[in-house]
């Protein structure tokens, strides 16, 4: 389990998380490289399938960043979206899959170390829990 | 239990209406214990309606999957209502499909029926598993009366009443035009007494339980079909592009199904057990319906299918939503 290296699939939000992803970029702050993100125009874009669909194909986690309650760009998406993540987690739960494979975040623009913090944090976390394998597609013909 | 000729009565009354176009109620099956949904568009279709404890099909489904053939040319549309005969479930199901604009209250004519609880169909095919026969079962007082060869059976009612009617919060009707009937007395019981060992139960035995459940799903896809909220014109089970599951049937794909499944009934589910009534393979469907019931009651204080001018729970948000799990 030692050099078990945790492949984390992150959803940050195109307006905050993105941009403060960008922003620890810039400002070469050294953080885990476990992450590989992908951009989406809003935490309420993430569809609970996204996350299953990624554990499915290798993921051992999935992060969703937002913008903080009440800075969406949209409103209320990343409001909408911690209600469904809220849920999904419960149904993970139950179903005996951790739900700390499933992890979510407030990142403004202006965070970038924030960022940096929580991107190490969550890569610790998953390396603890070991390779998912529960619901993991083998691609057996 | 409804007296048939009273149930004849007001439904020859509903039809004779200029704008009913047909009611959809329930008439004996044709073997064993089923009973079948019956589509009554003349007076005489209606005689043939009854209201027996094995009428456990929800026929919330039908009005929302009539199908509508494309107009000719210079033809009007048919406006006309569907009548539809509702038990507490089915009234609830309605409710919520018209509180998600997935219909209109003025496309149907609600005949309110309050429901003692339906029989269990497996439970009691499994106990009489050689019965081809049109059996017809009544209730009287608590127990459930029958004859097989020639022998009268009486059963209590508790050894065949449907799991999800011995806790059913809602046997009346909540939303109805016409109700028939003495209203039924609810007896408050715990709802997810059920699911309770399993929600102690460690993760990984949780997890070893649900895929001795998940490894039997032939994906049929019944559990959607019969569920009058899965009424989506393209069920995102059935798109190529983007291929949400694959068609292969294995622990993951059917698992991502069966999480998909629940997931879009949150909030929405308003446990008439169809889903599990129609499973092949005896998927304890129910329990993870009622897992989110209870979850969303507890962090949101939503209960489904009441009120068809509230918003639906995952299409609106409250600032002080619960967030601990948020870094």
């Amino acid at each position: 389990m030692e050099d078990f290296e945790p492949n984390i699939i992150g959803f940050l939000c195109n307006w905050c998380s993105y941009a403060g992803s960008d922003l620890a970029g810039t400002s070469r702050i050294q953080y885990a490289p476990n992450v590989k993100v992908i951009r989406v125009m809003c935490s309420g874009r993430v569809n609970p399938m996204f996350v299953v669909n990624a554990l499915q194909q290798g993921a051992d986690g999935v992060l969703i960043g937002g913008c903080h309650p009440g800075d969406c760009h949209y409103q209320h998406g990343n409001f909408l979206a911690r209600r469904r993540i809220s849920v999904m987690k419960k149904l993970l739960e139950f179903m005996g899959i951790n739900p700390e494979r499933l992890k979510m975040t407030w990142v403004s623009a202006a965070e970038g170390r924030k960022f940096a913090d929580v991107v190490n944090e969550v890569t610790e976390e998953i390396r603890k829990l070991g390779p998912n394998t529960k619901i993991r597609r083998k691609n057996e013909w | 239990m409804v007296d048939q000729k009273e149930l004849v009565k007001v439904a020859k009354e509903t039809l004779a209406r200029k704008d009913v176009k047909y009611i959809i109620g329930y008439k004996k099956g044709s073997y064993g214990f089923q009973t079948s949904a019956a589509f009554a568009y003349t007076p005489k279709d209606v005689e043939e309606f009854i209201f027996t404890p094995l009428c456990n099909k929800n026929l919330a489904k039908y009005p929302l999957k009539e199908e509508k053939l494309p107009l000719k040319r210079g033809e009007e549309e048919d406006k006309r209502k569907i009548g539809l005969i509702v038990k507490g479930c089915d009234s609830r199901a309605i409710s919520q499909v018209i509180q998600e604009n997935g219909m209109k209250r003025e496309e149907v004519v609600l005949i309110g029926i309050p429901c003692p609880g339906v029989i269990d169909q497996k439970v009691i095919e499994k106990r009489f598993p050689n019965q081809s026969e049109i059996t017809e079962v009544t209730e009287i007082d608590d127990d459930y009366v029958f004859t097989i060869d020639g022998k009268e059976q009486k059963i209590p009612k508790q050894e065949l009443l449907a799991e999800v009617c011995k806790t059913c919060e809602y046997p009346n009707p909540v939303l109805y035009d016409i109700i028939i009937g003495e209203e039924v007395e609810v007896n408050p019981k715990a709802e997810y007494e059920g699911i309770k060992e399993l929600e102690d139960a460690p993760l990984e035995n949780r997890w070893e339980y649900w895929e001795e459940q998940f490894q039997r799903c032939i994906r049929c896809y019944a559990c959607r079909e019969a569920c009058p909220l899965c009424y989506c014109s393209t069920c995102m089970a059935d798109l190529l592009e983007p291929q949400w599951i694959r068609r292969s049937v294995n622990i993951s794909e059917n698992t991502a199904w069966n999480i998909m499944r629940a997931f879009h009934l949150a909030g929405r589910c308003i446990s008439c057990g169809a889903c599990e009534n129609a499973c092949p393979m005896d998927i304890p469907l129910m329990e993870l319906n009622k897992k989110l019931g209870k979850e969303v009651k507890e962090m949101f204080d939503y209960a489904p299918g009441l009120d068809i001018e509230a918003k639906p729970l995952l299409g609106s948000f409250n600032p002080d939503d619960p967030e601990e799990f948020i870094k």
